[in-house]
């Protein structure tokens, strides 16, 4: 018997569910590993966390009731998991928004080489910015939507959103500014 | 959505993770659904209404002695064995595993040896 | 360039002089730490028990059958891993215990490193003439603790062959030069 995630159904026994959670597994690993991955800007760190996300979500598959319950319990244990391990390492990725050095001739100002750099910057925002300006720009949700996931207030989303903006702003700008002025 | 905004969508769009990645998720997903033997067999027992074997059951064990139960009791022990084997294996290498990326970072500057 | 850190180390280890060696025991006083760890495992598997559970793994599962072919050297397989709320509930003088053994003749240090995020690793290995007679993982957090002994004939590649099995993330052993610059580039 294959079981396969209907709209609204999802099968409660873990052994039965295996080929409907292998479709979830599927549909959603990408968004998962993105979120891990632009929140610690570790690769493996992303991998590991993100394995360990999608074994939980197997662990609590009877508690599924539908494909929109999956998706928005696969944000908010990603999200949590994305800040805890932040706030257990204490880690931070190398380039802060105050350390960045002078941009080196390779480092450009040009699309694809500004997309990496707003990546590092985006990482190097504190946690609960980060965490927002990903799920805001890289999922495109809704701040009511990002509010519902992290379990917090709207307003306190759009303020987080607004506040990362505008650090990511001032330092892209002032970087701009180095390489006009560069010969 | 301004410029800057578009620019930061873009820059944060999605990527995929190593292409077994879903092929690992799936193995051990599949053995966090096998439950424990002993599990298994209450589950078997209660579904096929096997408490009606029992007399059965306890007529045979007495006639063989006991050696349907005991190969019974030894897979039960087998398969429990396993379990413990698996996820010491599994803690094994991760623990490697961590002490090779510990290396790297020693490697590529990020800590002292 | 391909990178083989554990064979290279492996190779230094087995060219040192070989020595008489104890076997190894695992601190009684870790039986402590269990009662203050939110989570513990505590494996214990001499030879008899893997003989047992070897039986059991099966050669069509790509995870028994590649644990099945590294099992069938060893003479046992012991883990004692402890996970905690917070920091300090554990210090190293925990497992000095252990590490003083390792320090004996016969056991060599191949891996030992110390992050200024307060994650240690060290790796040892046994040497039984020309041969690696054993193993034993140390891994320390600040949240958890790692020990890991498998005494027999290991091979630390075949463990990290694990990789890619079982969950574990495969490393990357192509993996060189600035973890930024690589990390920046990323997946694309």
């Amino acid at each position: 018997m294959v079981a396969t995630v209907a709209s609204g159904a999802v099968p409660a026994e873990r052994d039965a569910a295996l080929p409907a959670f292998a479709e979830a597994v599927e549909a959603h690993k990408a968004m998962v590993y993105s979120i891990l991955w632009h929140f610690l800007r570790d690769r493996s760190l992303a991998e590991e966390l993100a394995q360990d996300v999608f074994l939980e979500l197997h662990r609590n598959w009877a508690s599924m009731k539908s494909s929109q319950h999956i998706l928005f319990w696969l944000r908010r244990v990603t999200s949590n998991r994305a800040i805890d391990c932040v706030r257990k390492r204490k880690a931070r990725p190398e380039t802060s928004l105050e350390e960045t050095g002078e941009p080196t001739v390779l480092e450009r100002v040009h699309d694809a080489f500004l997309s990496a750099y707003l990546e590092r910057m985006v990482a190097s925002l504190p946690e609960k910015q980060r965490i927002a300006i990903v799920l805001r720009y890289q999922e495109g949700m809704e701040l009511e939507e990002i509010a519902e996931v992290l379990g917090i207030k709207a307003a306190t989303v759009k303020t987080q959103v607004f506040r990362g903006l505008d650090l990511l702003r001032a330092k892209t700008a002032r970087r701009l500014e180095t390489h006009r002025h560069q010969p | 959505m301004n410029e800057f905004e578009e620019q930061l969508k873009q820059a944060l769009s999605r990527r995929e993770p190593p292409s077994d990645f879903a092929e690992r998720v799936l193995a051990i997903a599949r053995n966090q659904s096998r439950p424990a033997a002993a599990a298994r067999l209450r589950l078997w027992f209660h579904r096929t209404r096997a408490w009606r074997l029992v007399p059965v059951l306890a007529a045979l064990l007495m006639m063989t002695g006991g050696t349907v139960y005991e190969q019974h009791r030894r897979a039960a022990r087998g398969e429990a064995v396993k379990e413990q084997l698996l996820v010491a294996m599994h803690i094994a290498g991760s623990s490697l595993h961590r002490a090779q990326h510990r290396i790297f970072d020693v490697e590529t500057g990020e800590v002292t040896q | 360039m391909k990178r083989n850190v554990f064979g290279f180390v492996m190779a230094m280890a087995l060219a040192m002089p070989v020595g008489a060696y104890q076997d190894l025991k695992m601190p009684v006083n870790l039986d402590k730490l269990a009662e203050r760890a939110s989570e513990s495992v505590d494996v214990t598997l001499d030879a008899s028990m893997l003989q047992l559970a070897s039986g059991f793994l099966s050669k069509d599962d790509p995870d028994e059958a590649q644990v099945k072919k590294l099992v069938s050297k060893l003479k046992g397989v012991y883990v004692r891993s402890f996970e905690f709320d917070k920091e300090g509930q554990y210090s190293m003088s925990d497992v000095e215990a252990i590490r003083s053994q390792l320090r004996g003749p016969g056991w060599s240090r191949i891996v030992g490193v110390k992050s200024i995020r307060g994650e240690n690793s060290e790796v040892y290995l046994k040497k039984d003439g020309g041969q690696i007679g054993g193993l034993v993982v140390l891994d320390a957090e600040p949240k958890e603790l790692t020990i890991v002994h498998i005494d027999g004939a290991i091979n630390p590649e075949e463990l990290s062959e694990l990789g890619g099995h079982m969950g574990i993330p495969r490393m990357d052993k192509t993996k060189t030069g600035k973890k930024d610059k690589d990390n920046a580039k990323g997946d694309q």
